[in-house]
């Protein structure tokens, strides 16, 4: 190789280093930004110019976040919710998920599409209505039922993705064995979707997390979720600035943990439900 | 998340008063005191112990109030073996979520706050509180200290409703004032204006961009700045609504918001049309606000070394005359209970505990806020700790004198300030004021008109 | 078909059920203290003339158009850089995903924070360069703009996704022939890579605008539509109407009237995909 060519080749290693460091670092400044705020004193987090690294860290302001308010409380409802609403959606989604995949019934799955792409805010005022009637709005059951509204449509759908790709003939053997139609699914179809089934848990235990807007609206001291809770921090002061960006990381750490360490099936979710989304 | 409920930050804030030896003598706020009384409430033979064991749920507003009553309720607890779970949410939502609670018909709480400012008609209208005139008359309900007629009349017409019930125990009268930066007026040999022109005057003297100061602070956010502009145009002596007909197209209401707007647009921070209170508060702590228009009860954390850096230079100003009146305007907050409730006996002491007068002196001692009682102010314990700040008193005594409610009295109190606060941001933004006016007063109209048909 | 009836059970309760409700109250006027009255189209007569439902239309669309492109235009950049090979790669791509995860309420709030134009981090950043500070989401006029830039930090990377997937399943013969024939790169991509992604580039434009048209949750956290309406999107409006004014009916007639937006949006967008396959 010449010089020159070799120049060249730097140079492009160095444009393509830079380009790759334009893209992420958004990502990066943003969260960090976030962390440095949450190890500030409060008066030190609206110093201007405002410095990244903290002069004086403290973890105060983690403190603070679960000793002034019922954090736990709120992590811990947030955690049955996701879960609950997880579980259910998976319980009735893989089923359906494999019915529709293998009888084609493509009509199910516009329904499914639909859902998709109502805002879930439209949703929020009719089953309130509803809950008013039943009076169940005093416990979490209110909001795991809201939330299925976000967790059944994900797990249908990246499981449709996933039968539609496993091979029929596994199947088609086994009735011919003698099976029935359930237990080709459950002995059969299941075990070979395992991977769908991690990918669907994920997306929509991250969804249900996530969820604000019916917490809002249907929590009450004791139900309440994280997402609301972290809004509720939003204090008499607003210039507690450092209480309140603990709290949100205390919030989204989780998910932003999980989404480094498993996204390889993220991303094959992602795009197997994504590119079945239009 | 706030001080109040804060020990540990209570112990460094003193650490800090410590350590800054003259800056502990500035500070209205930090003595602590009043413990004494505290047995005062059990006198008289009233058994405060009838519903012992009982579990109440209160819905509070957040702020100073809610940090008072939180502070103090174990206190109640020992005193009436009642159980308190309590929550503040930020004032907008507990509103939302207070509505939400009554439309459903049975509310989780047992207890509410309420703004009397917003959401008084509507709770009359929807029946959601109890009437609590049988309850104050009733010896065997009511202790002696309770001492009803201790209440200004303002904050018990403000609680009075217009058949004559009484649907909640005032808790807080939220006075307008002109809280203004010490230093920076006498920086520029600035005296506090005393009158209008002088108060306009002075925001464009202290107006220094380069230094980093504006000269006026305010609310430019839709709703929010409805308050605000109340004072506006009751110096300009009308009320938003004057015998059922809206005033904020008369040339007096167009030329009360133009001049609010105008202060707003040239001499407030960048960005004002978005701000509510709590971004003044923070502009005006960190020392870069002349002057801020807003109510008394937002004083607290002013004067708290940890959240800011103006402590003991601040001036708490009367609101000067206006061109036709001189006037402020007067919010306030009262403790009601739901209509839903089983639990009435246990939730009506603990208004009584937390609207008594202990608990007033408190509020007023810590500055958490104005009380509707006359005792606090006579609280010899109390005045002795303003004696070097006289001024924060006498701008709640002398601004009751003039005070008159900001918001008119009716149901669609949110979409009033909601409409109307929308023309008002565009004002602010730089549209015209009489278009404006006319346009919002428009559309509020016909839902006025609804409401009173 | 029996697989899928516990979820059509389900489906029917928390999501069926809603429309078809939604639908009943639209009709109705609900007031706080008066009994619920039938009112036939009375909701819909009075949405039709309510110049700030039609202001909140054209805020949607406004929001939707930038929404949708930019991150489309920047996803496929990242994609493209992602398909290269380089090291560190896959933890690289991790971070990239993460404000895709981010919980949107504690993102909105850290942003609000950066957004003070006295007090936040990122007036103090374009004062480095020189550049003047900026209002953000406390101006009329670049509200719209700034919470776009959200936006486009939480959801390029899956768009990002989507065309990385594309790229993934590009044959490889096309590019030896082109070589051989001396194509630059950007020929390359001009009349290989690009013709081949734009089906998956077309899906991520759906997904894009399905979830652009949702957006909620950070202009409610962040300005709650304002200043004045000028961030007050469909959403927004609706909600203010059902649970700050208590208004239900009209809200609901609302939600009636978007979802017939959004149906004939995500056809118009499917017949364009069609189209897209053809060619």
């Amino acid at each position: 190789m010449s010089p020159a060519e070799l120049l060249r080749a730097l140079v492009r290693k160095v444009a393509f280093g830079f380009a790759v460091a334009v893209i992420v670092s958004p990502a990066i400044l943003v969260f960090l930004w976030m962390l440095s705020l949450s190890l500030k004193p409060d008066i030190e987090t609206l110093d201007y110019p405002p410095s990244l690294l903290p002069e004086t860290p403290t973890l105060d302001n983690f403190v603070a976040v679960f000793r002034d308010s019922p954090f736990l409380r709120y992590t811990i409802n947030s955690i049955i919710v996701s879960f609950s609403a997880t579980f259910i959606a998976l319980a009735i989604g893989v089923p359906a998920g494999y019915g529709i995949a293998k009888a084609g019934a493509a009509k199910l799955s516009v329904l499914i599409l639909i859902s998709r792409i109502t805002p879930g805010l439209s949703y929020l005022i009719p089953l309130f209505i509803l809950f008013q009637f039943l009076g169940l709005t005093a416990t979490l059951w209110p909001i795991i039922i809201t939330h299925l509204v976000i967790t059944v449509p994900i797990v249908v759908w990246v499981m449709i993705g996933f039968f539609e790709s496993l091979p029929m003939e596994l199947e088609e053997a086994a009735l011919i064995d003698g099976c029935n139609l359930w237990q080709g699914f459950r002995h059969i179809a299941l075990p070979l979707a395992r991977p769908g089934i991690v990918v669907a848990f994920i997306l929509s235990f991250i969804f249900s997390w996530n969820n604000f807007i019916f917490g809002v609206v249907l929590a009450g001291r004791e139900t309440r979720t994280l997402p609301v809770a972290v809004y509720n921090v939003l204090t008499f002061e607003q210039i507690s600035w450092g209480p309140l960006a603990a709290a949100a990381l205390v919030v989204t750490l989780p998910v932003l943990i999980l989404t480094v360490f498993i996204q390889r099936e993220i991303v094959a979710g992602l795009t197997a439900g994504g590119v079945k989304g239009g | 998340m706030t001080r109040q409920s804060n020990p540990s930050r209570e112990v460094s804030r003193r650490s800090v008063l410590k350590a800054g030896a003259g800056l502990a003598g500035l500070s209205a706020f930090a003595a602590p005191g009043l413990m004494t009384h505290a047995k005062a409430q059990t006198s008289g033979g009233f058994d405060w112990k009838k519903y012992k064991g009982e579990k109440i749920e209160v819905s509070l507003a957040k702020g100073p109030r809610g940090d008072l009553v939180q502070k103090y309720r174990k206190e109640f607890e020992e005193l009436t073996g009642i159980t308190v779970g309590d929550e503040q949410i930020p004032e907008q939502q507990q509103r939302q979520k207070v509505l939400i609670e009554f439309t459903s018909g049975k509310t989780t709480f047992d207890v509410v706050m309420i703004s009397l400012h917003v959401q008084k008609k509507l709770a009359a209208k929807g029946n959601w509180l109890e009437d609590l005139r049988p309850y104050i008359k009733d010896a065997a309900l009511t202790a002696p200290e309770f001492d009803y007629p201790d209440f200004t009349q303002s904050g018990i017409d403000y609680v009075t409703n217009t058949d004559g019930t009484v649907g909640s125990i005032p808790c807080n009268l939220d006075y307008f004032v002109l809280f203004w930066n010490k230093e920076i007026f006498a920086k520029k040999g600035v005296a506090y204006p005393k009158t209008y022109e002088e108060m306009v005057a002075a925001v464009k003297k202290l107006h220094d961009p380069a230094a980093g100061v504006s000269g006026w602070l305010g609310r430019g956010l839709k709703n929010a700045n409805m308050t605000p502009w109340a004072n506006f145009i009751l110096s300009w002596g009308k009320d938003y609504i004057e015998n059922g007909k809206l005033q904020t197209d008369s040339p007096d209401g167009i030329a009360s918001a133009d001049a609010y707007a105008k202060l707003v647009r040239e001499f407030g921070p960048p960005g004002s049309v978005g701000y509510n209170w709590n971004e003044c508060q923070s502009v005006f702590a960190q020392g870069r606000g002349a002057m801020w228009l807003d109510g008394i009860g937002f004083a607290l954390p002013l004067e708290d070394p940890t959240k800011s850096r103006i402590v003991g230079k601040i001036g708490y100003g009367i609101y000067p005359p206006g061109p036709k009146a001189h006037r402020t305007s007067l919010y306030g907050d009262g403790y009601g209970i739901s209509r839903t409730t089983n639990k009435k006996g246990a939730a009506w002491l603990y208004i009584q505990w937390a609207t008594g007068k202990l608990m007033q002196a408190r509020q007023l001692q810590g500055g958490y806020g104005c009380p509707p009682r006359k005792s606090p102010f006579g609280n010899a314990d109390v005045v002795a700790q303003f004696r070097s700040q006289r001024e924060f008193l006498d701008s709640m005594l002398e601004s009751a004198k003039i005070a008159r409610p900001g918001l008119p009295e009716i149901v669609a109190v949110t979409e009033f300030r909601d409409i109307l606060g929308i023309g008002l941001t565009n004002i602010i933004g730089g549209a015209d004021a009489a278009t404006e006016l006319k346009r919002a007063t428009a559309e509020f109209k016909p839902i006025l008109d609804k409401e009173s048909a | 078909m029996v697989f899928a009836l516990p979820a059509l059970l389900v489906i029917a309760a928390v999501i069926v059920f809603p429309w078809v409700f939604t639908i009943y109250m639209s009709l109705h006027d609900w007031q706080v203290g008066k009994p619920t009255t039938f009112i036939g189209l009375d909701n819909y007569l009075a949405l039709a003339t309510d110049a700030r439902f039609l202001g909140s239309i054209l805020r949607t669309l406004y929001y939707t158009v930038l929404a949708v492109g930019l991150p489309v235009v920047f996803g496929t950049l990242a994609a493209l850089i992602f398909h290269e090979r380089f090291p560190l790669r896959g933890f690289l791509r991790g971070v990239f995903i993460m404000p895709m995860m981010a919980t949107p309420v504690a993102v909105a709030l850290v942003w609000t924070m950066m957004y003070h134009p006295q007090l936040g981090v990122l007036n103090y950043l374009l004062s480095l360069v020189g550049i003047p500070p900026q209002n953000w989401v406390y101006d009329q006029a670049t509200v719209i703009p700034s919470l776009v830039v959200i936006e486009v930090w939480h959801w390029t990377p899956l768009v990002m996704l989507i065309v990385l997937g594309g790229l993934a399943a590009l044959p490889i013969e096309p590019y030896d022939s082109a070589r051989i024939d001396g194509a630059s790169a950007w020929q390359m991509f001009r009349y290989i890579t690009f013709p081949l992604v734009a089906p998956f580039i077309v899906v991520a434009m759906i997904i894009r605008t399905i979830d652009a048209l949702k957006a909620f949750d950070t202009i409610f956290v962040i300005t709650q539509g304002g200043p004045g309406t000028s961030s007050e999107t469909i959403n927004i409006f609706l909600y203010l109407q059902a649970f700050a004014f208590y208004k239900i009916g009209y809200a609901s007639a609302t939600v009636v009237v978007f979802f017939v937006l959004i149906c004939l949006l995500s056809l118009a967008l499917l017949h364009v995909r069609q189209r897209a396959k053809w060619t």
